[in-house]
């Protein structure tokens, strides 16, 4: 999962540089005192740099992120096949939500939203235990981690292995009496085991996350709260939720979009969106759409509303968490 | 100080089942790759007796994920060298130089970082057909490029913002241009971050499969966590073959952890924390 940074979190050019530099900026340009670059075009060159440095960024970006974006909500009003390129209003919309593997995604996703708790308060929780150094806290980040930047294809691979019918684990749980699960067959139970899969995988992301939040807390706090008499779940409730309120934040929006937008791989690998489609999301709805159904129009309207999803659980969970903060 | 002394090995105990339960996935798949299929069948469990290298070989050559590996290299090093250079050139000049629209683009690069690839995943593959860059080794490296540039420009900047105006300054003043301070300054200083952010994009490259599935649609330009994919059908019946491929595919991952698992954790809780 590529991480994202909290907007506001960085400021182009001026965050260290007062006015006082801005205005010995613009009286150097005419100090003959500094050595200026020579010739008209060493000039000319000198002003364009900032835009010739960042000529190759912004012609990558735009061509490849920006101008898709926009042609992509275009598509999805255009029709496929016979139709391609004629407008066709909402037709790809209606279809789409008449679709039950789209249905199915959208379900899905609601699910996703229902388990984003648990998928945070893990990490959260691992973390403060290892931030409290419980014993081997330096062998437990290491190894929580590990999982995380390994691919989701080969995670996949192995959970495939592991959890076949006839596979080690239903073998090992027969071994103490209980009956085998068909954990990837059955369309109750696929969409569970794969998302468990995937927070097994990431959790140590968000761990780093709320550890490096840790560094930041103030430990007296934690002290004082000690000193007082705090039990482990109130210090936990009213000085380290409080405290890391920002990557809190942070680490439910990315991990949200991490369910959202990285679990392809573990699907592609694990269920192919089976069984009976039972674990289909948005997002493996555009690939089979697009790569094998060849119905971009369609996928593309997919696309639209996952991009609208993935905004309004930005939106509602940074609104959230806002009011939780203010009510502190 | 901070001390739980109180039942700690209530807690301590079930973190290290957990620290085997996220270990053991990975032992049991290299235990795995070592046996010979007679073994396997016999007992999956057992720690093998042999180090079946045979596993391994026919995994790199007769299924040729030795061709998908070196593809993924070629691919990877020119994305990551690109993205350095590209993203630099580009913090350096969000963070130290005043031109005008200089905050509106720093604001468009981190917009474009919320763009999710599934988003635009269909019309970038027809920009891509258009410009006849699909199913290429170019194309497949440009897509790697745009697809994680956003990020890379937004860890350079903030970590160029850090650096005091006054070295740049002082340059100026030696007779650097721009771009002399660009190539012998910020570049130098710049080490650290490109050094993170360059085994984070190798990371993510390395790892991608939807992108080079959408983007290399012929079975000689896969690479390979591609490659992996498909051995799943091929070999579904030779568990030990498989799990050979994906130790081969997890090695450099496993090896990049070992050594930089400290730059790999700046990186990522870079955005994060600053603000």
């Amino acid at each position: 999962m590529p991480l994202r940074g909290s907007p506001s979190s960085v400021r182009p050019a001026d965050s260290g540089r007062t006015d006082k530099t801005q205005a010995g900026q613009r009286t150097r340009r005419t100090d003959p005192g500094v050595p200026a670059p020579r010739g008209i075009s060493g000039q000319r060159a000198e002003r364009l740099a900032p835009y010739i440095l960042l000529a190759p960024a912004i012609a990558i970006v735009v061509a490849f992120r920006l101008v898709p974006l926009l042609m992509g909500v275009n598509f999805s009003f255009t029709g496929d096949g016979e139709r391609d390129g004629t407008a066709v209003g909402l037709d790809n919309y209606a279809e789409l939500f008449r679709d039950p593997l789209f249905r199915t995604a959208l379900e899905n996703v609601g699910l996703l939203v229902l388990l984003l708790p648990v998928a945070v308060a893990i990490p959260g929780l691992l973390a403060t235990f290892i931030y409290l150094r419980v014993p081997g806290h330096r062998i437990h980040r290491s190894v929580y981690f590990f999982p995380a930047v390994l691919s989701p294809v080969l995670v996949g691979a192995i959970f495939n292995l592991l959890l076949a019918f006839d596979g080690p684990l239903n073998a090992a749980l027969g071994n103490t009496g209980i009956d085998p699960v068909d954990w990837l067959g059955d369309p109750d139970i696929a969409m569970f085991t794969v998302v468990g899969v995937h927070v097994w995988a990431t959790f140590g992301m968000a761990l780093v996350v709320f550890l490096a939040g840790f560094s930041t807390l103030d430990a007296t706090l934690l002290d004082a709260a000690r000193v007082d008499g705090a039990s482990l779940p109130q210090v936990i409730w009213h000085v380290i939720v409080p405290g890391l309120s920002r990557t809190l934040q942070f680490v439910f929006v990315t991990t949200m979009i991490g369910m959202l937008t990285s679990m392809f791989g573990l699907l592609y690998v694990m269920t192919s969106g089976g069984p009976e489609g039972a674990t289909y999301l948005p997002e493996y709805y555009i690939w089979v759409q697009q790569g094998e159904m060849n119905r971009p129009a369609l996928a593309s309207a997919a696309s639209t509303v996952l991009f609208l999803l993935m905004l309004v659980v930005g939106l509602a969970q940074i609104a959230l968490l806002r009011r939780a903060g203010r009510e502190h | 100080m901070r001390r739980v002394r109180l039942r700690v090995w209530v807690v301590a105990v079930p973190m290290a089942a957990l620290a085997v339960a996220t270990i053991y996935p990975l032992v049991f798949t290299a235990n795995v790759a070592m046996k010979t299929r007679h073994d396997y069948i016999l007992d999956r469990f057992s720690l093998t007796s042999s180090l079946f290298w045979d596993n391994i070989a026919t995994a790199w050559t007769s299924v040729g994920l030795g061709r998908y590996f070196a593809n993924s290299v070629i691919v990877v090093a020119s994305a990551v060298a690109l993205l350095l250079l590209i993203g630099s050139m580009a913090g350096f000049a969000l963070s130290h130089l005043r031109f005008r629209g200089s905050r509106a683009l720093f604001l468009c690069f981190l917009a474009a970082l919320f763009i999710p690839f599934q988003v635009i995943m269909v019309p970038l593959a027809r920009v891509m057909a258009d410009s006849g860059l699909m199913d290429t080794y170019p194309g497949l490296i440009l897509a790697y490029v745009a697809q994680f540039l956003p990020f890379t420009i937004f860890l350079m900047t903030s970590y160029y913002s850090g650096i005091p105006g006054e070295i740049m300054d002082a340059a100026r003043i030696d007779g650097n241009t721009t771009y002399g301070v660009y190539r012998r300054i910020m570049l130098p200083i710049g080490r650290p971050a490109l050094l993170s952010v360059g085994i984070l994009n190798a990371l993510f490259c390395w790892n991608d499969v939807l992108i080079s599935l959408l983007m290399m649609p012929s079975p000689e330009h896969r690479t390979l966590m591609v490659g992996v994919t498909s051995l799943r059908g091929q070999y579904s019946d030779d568990i030990p073959t498989f799990a050979s491929g994906v130790l081969i595919a997890a090695l450099p991952v496993l090896v990049l952890y070992l050594f930089f698992q400290r730059q790999i954790a700046d990186g990522i809780t870079a955005g994060a924390t600053k603000g």
